[in-house]
């Protein structure tokens, strides 16, 4: 799939070059005002950031999120949904005019798209029983902790676990929470969307220790787009401050904003 | 997060069908009338024409439907063509489609006899004529298996057509596996569901084939 997306991100980048500034509109976030609809590509199989609900419409994280930014812009939304593979070709294509598809912010990507300020993060944490005092990575000393092989987890505790903790590696996320559910660890080092599936299983019972790291989703924007992406950061930093996004966070992952998204 | 698989999901998953459904009947229409009109030039007289499609044909079937149907799409739209959805992919699937089926009805109609033209043609039989009543009723005979087999394949191909954004049998699949985490259940019911659709043509091609071969019994 991989070589298939560089073939797109290859034809797509070549058309864009072909078709030069003559398609490249200067104002998109007037052209959006203007139309009274904005067209937002959200992904639907990554749960709980995108899925179709029961009424088969998206919902999400990310629906939510774009739901927020077309009432801050005052226009109509319209959902497109997207897919991992073909989402940058839709924004490049000019099919949508943002995306808020669980992109996370890398390097390679940012060189096709601009990226807004963060809005989302999958963050890596430690979690654990409620009475088992661990804030910090020195406390691991002497315990134990599950994590899935191999994973990124697995590295981020594997770099910051003193000597004297145990690290049991697990075939995968499932198998390190059963170890958990069952007791026969009290420590587990998972995701935030893991998280949420301990919580569903023993509500009350497991609490966040401390974050190993995260990987920050940014909202995408076609690039030259300057006033729109300027925009889109003003509307991230409004619902940062004024509680909004903490309660889609809440509402979605079970927990508030991740400290990630905080700090400026 | 989990939702479980219900009445719901199953219906979701079927109805999804339609989409496969209509595209595969673009595909067929669209593609037996190109396909017949590749046949016929290939086969034809002018060099120009025969030239013209040995191109259409190696372009099309040396390159994927995928890729096909991404330029139909997005490629257009960089230009400044904003076609539907729907459009490129009739317009991909039909390309496609006449490409192959073009060139297995010029190996069917090749493997007439040349006799059989050669006596048409003394009878004084014009070429429409000739092709009519001649040439073209003895290819389709040898003609039904391998296109069937073709349209057969082309109908599962449609699932491709998820890259420009149709949630059709195979995607509506992926979108419900990823809620209820009930992969061999959802898939099983899409083959399933592939099956039902592809079965009948199967069935047809050898009504069709038995009663051809009572038509030229001797």
């Amino acid at each position: 799939m991989s070589i298939l997306s560089k073939g797109m991100a290859l034809i797509v980048g070549l058309g864009l070059v072909l078709a030069g500034s003559a398609t490249a509109r200067a104002d998109a976030l007037q052209d959006i005002k203007s139309r009274g609809t904005i067209k937002i590509g959200v992904l639907v199989d990554f749960p709980p950031y995108g899925l179709m609900n029961e009424q088969n419409k998206p919902d999400g994280y990310d629906p939510d999120v774009a739901k927020l930014l077309a009432r801050d812009m005052g226009v109509q939304l319209q959902l497109v949904p997207v897919t991992g593979p073909n989402r940058i070709p839709y924004l490049l294509s000019g099919q949508v005019d943002l995306l808020v598809a669980s992109l996370g912010i890398t390097p390679e990507r940012a060189k096709s798209v601009e990226f807004s300020e963060p809005y989302a993060a999958i963050t890596i944490a430690v979690y654990g029983k409620d009475d088992v005092n661990v804030a910090k990575p020195e406390d691991l000393a002497g315990k134990t902790i599950a994590v899935a092989r191999a994973s990124t987890q697995d590295t981020a505790v594997t770099k910051v676990a003193p000597q004297s903790a145990t690290i049991r590696r697990f075939d995968s996320d499932a198998a390190a929470l059963q170890a958990l559910m069952s007791g026969q660890v009290a420590l587990i080092g998972c995701s935030n969307v893991c998280y949420l599936t301990i919580q569903k299983l023993a509500p009350g019972k497991f609490n966040k220790k401390f974050e190993l790291s995260s990987q920050v989703q940014g909202i995408a924007v076609k690039p030259g787009e300057a006033k729109l992406l300027a925009w889109v950061n003003q509307f991230i930093d409004k619902v940062k401050t004024n509680g909004e996004l903490d309660k889609v966070n809440q509402k979605w992952l079970g927990e508030g904003m991740p400290a990630v998204l905080k700090k400026k | 997060m989990i939702r479980q698989f219900g009445w719901n999901e199953f219906e979701l998953l079927v109805l999804a069908a339609r989409w496969t459904i209509v595209l595969a009947l673009f595909a067929f229409v669209g593609g037996g009338i190109g396909g017949l009109i590749v046949a016929l030039l290939r086969t034809g007289d002018s060099r120009v024409a025969r030239t013209a499609m040995v191109a259409f044909i190696r372009v099309f079937q040396g390159t994927p439907l995928l890729m096909q149907l991404f330029l139909a799409y997005f490629g257009m739209a960089i230009f400044g063509f904003n076609v539907n959805p729907l459009t490129a992919a009739v317009i991909a699937l039909t390309a496609h489609a006449s490409a192959y089926l073009g060139e297995i009805w010029r190996g069917c109609i090749e493997a007439v006899p040349r006799g059989q033209t050669e006596a048409a043609t003394v009878l004084g039989l014009h070429y429409v004529a000739r092709m009519r009543h001649v040439v073209l009723p003895q290819a389709a005979r040898i003609a039904v298996p391998p296109t069937v087999g073709f349209l057969v394949q082309l109908l599962k191909e449609t699932s491709l057509t998820s890259i420009i954004g149709f949630v059709e049998l195979t995607r509506q699949g992926q979108i419900i596996t990823s809620v209820t985490f009930r992969p061999f259940l959802v898939y099983g019911i899409v083959a399933a569901v592939y099956f039902i659709l592809c079965w009948p043509l199967s069935l047809a091609a050898r009504g069709m084939e038995r009663g051809m071969a009572r038509a030229t019994q001797r």
